[in-house]
């Protein structure tokens, strides 16, 4: 058995691959296809300070290698989750990192407080600064009002928790975003978030989507988000990164621990293979184990830069 | 629910619309109810991604036979795939339509690519009628597939072309109103165009008759885990995929 454990700050996870907020429902309903605590942690469903129903049909639509959504955060609210979901992954101890998105500064402040209050029974927050599917909060509202620091110094005031800060190229150029929101007291960073796109019926002329644009994902945005993930990690080499974008295979899970990801995020994956997660994690220990490699340091961060041709 | 790798026996195109794929599965053949659906990844390659979801045909014995549309990219590969292809099935996924109905005569309303599973419910249940949509004569399901129910077919094109001119729907509220003497006794299952079934909706609670309808959204994983195919129920935005596609009259918002 390879050895597979990663190391993210303080954390300790058993292995690298978890799953991209909202991809994997927001407690075990892949169970039929998943043995959870196999993952090297679950990062549930963007939550919000109260219940959201979310936008208006169709939410989805396919494109090339990939898919638009505009889900607009549909989740049952904070005291559900604290409620329902918490005690579930602490049951069964699976690592749950909670992503938490909030319409202003005070909303994340709120929720970070009542997380903070079940700091034993989660292992990391992460901020969702990206959305590109709600007005307030979202990932243009962050952006125009220069919201970043704001919003990460607010919660780093108010939990000890690890936060990872996801991020988007939308926020503007991803390496000083990263840093900017490490100087603010993030821990982490999770790249990237969904990039906002749109498809039309050209019979009714209306967007495919109801709410005009969504999130493009899926293998259709796996080299942007490797090039950010590699940009990033090469100017912040010691914060930890958790990586998405596209990951569907095992070979593409290596790729983004090649340019440097600390951690792998299956997303749009899981809804075409429920098993993807698991297919990954068997992949990245046979590739380790042909290739004699015994730990994921000898693996991480690896990348070889030719050298330029004059 | 499972998810298997089958092998194509059969894809050949049955009328002017529609394709017929068949694949042997014996887990499928024996779970499998009309009104749930199969999520099928066509090709193992990254585009196009998603799976599609299908509702079922046919069983025979072990063969499990479905009926499709080419609609887009992924239908058109799938209608390329000749005997030894190889498709990954997720399922049988979601809430079927009632066996027991509790009422003594079953009506079923299917239109365009709804007929199908339709079809399944009439060859498997029995109906005391089965009102069919199409278009024009050209999607008239070859007459071998509804042998078993002919008598209680009747049908109604937009064209004329074949039955009686215009919607369904028509066929439908004449039904009712010269036959329906107690409400009770009728129970409606329909399937199609969301513009048809919100009238068959409207009709049937005009009539004070139940019913279900099987109502699909643009679906990605199938499993309620992307929220993006929610329709719209007294429970709030519910998934059509886990909860669904099969929902009662009563428990819809519409209409």
């Amino acid at each position: 058995m390879v050895d597979l454990t990663t190391r993210v700050g303080p954390l300790r996870f058993k292995n690298p691959v978890t799953v991209a907020s909202g991809t994997f429902g927001v407690k075990d309903e892949l169970k039929a296809f998943v043995d959870y605590r196999k993952l090297g942690a679950v990062i549930a469903k963007t939550i919000t300070l109260r219940a959201r129903a979310g936008n208006p049909m169709p939410r989805i639509y396919e494109t090339p290698a990939g898919m638009l959504n505009a889900i607009g955060l549909q989740n049952k609210g904070l005291e559900d989750f604290i409620q329902n979901k918490i005690p579930h992954f602490k049951k069964h101890r699976i690592p749950l990192i909670v992503n938490i998105a909030g319409e202003t500064t005070e909303e994340f402040i709120t929720l970070a407080r009542a997380l903070e209050r079940h700091r034993k029974e989660i292992t990391a927050l992460e901020l969702n600064l990206s959305c590109p599917n709600v007005e307030k909060g979202g990932v243009r509202a962050i952006r125009e009002e220069k919201l970043i620091s704001k919003t990460i110094q607010a919660v780093r005031k108010n939990t000890q928790l690890f936060i990872f800060a996801k991020l988007s190229p939308e926020l503007g150029d991803v390496v000083e975003t990263a840093h900017e929101a490490v100087r603010s007291g993030a821990n982490g960073l999770s790249l990237i978030n969904t990039l906002r796109g749109m498809a039309v019926n050209i019979y009714s002329r209306k967007p495919q989507i109801a709410a005009g644009t969504g999130g493009l994902s899926g293998p259709a945005i796996r080299p942007i988000a490797l090039r950010y993930v590699w940009e990033v990690k090469r100017a912040l080499p010691k914060i930890p990164v958790i990586a998405s974008g596209g990951i569907t295979t095992w070979k593409d899970a290596i790729e983004f621990l090649i340019a440097g990801a600390d951690m792998i995020a299956v997303g749009t994956a899981n809804f075409v293979n429920p098993r993807a997660t698991m297919d990954i994690l068997e992949g990245i220990q046979n590739f380790c184990r042909k290739q004699k490699i015994k730990s994921l340091s000898e693996l991480r961060g690896t990348l070889v830069i030719p050298h330029r041709r004059p | 629910m499972r998810d298997e790798t089958v092998t194509v026996l059969d894809n050949h195109k049955i009328n002017a619309e529609y394709y017929q794929i068949s694949f042997r599965s014996k887990f499928l053949a024996r779970n499998v109810h009309p009104g749930q659906f199969l999520h099928i990844q066509i090709t193992p390659t990254q585009d196009p991604f998603l799976r599609r979801p299908f509702s079922y045909y046919r069983i025979r014995g072990e063969v499990v036979d479905v009926l499709y549309e080419v609609l887009g990219p992924g239908t058109e590969i799938l209608s390329g795939l000749g005997k030894g292809g190889q498709l990954r099935v997720l399922g049988p996924l979601g809430r079927p339509f009632s066996e027991k109905i509790k009422a003594k005569k079953r009506i079923l309303v299917g239109g365009g690519v709804g007929v199908p599973p339709l079809a399944f419910v009439a060859e498997r249940y029995g109906c005391h009628r089965f009102f069919i949509g199409t278009k024009s004569r050209k999607q008239i399901l070859p007459s071998k597939e509804i042998q078993k129910f002919r008598r209680q077919v009747f049908y109604s094109t937009d064209d004329g072309s074949y039955g009686t001119k215009g919607f369904v729907t028509k066929l439908l509220e004449k039904f009712f109103k010269n036959e329906v003497k107690n409400p009770a006794d009728y129970f409606v299952q329909t399937c199609g165009p969301t513009g048809m079934m919100e009238r068959v909706l409207e009709i049937s609670r005009r009539y004070g008759i139940r019913g279900e309808a099987s109502w699909e959204e643009r679906m990605a994983c199938g499993l309620g885990v992307c929220l993006g195919c929610m329709v719209k129920t007294h429970k709030g935005w519910t998934p059509s995929c886990t909860e669904g596609p099969v929902f009662r009259f009563d428990e819809m918002a519409h209409g």
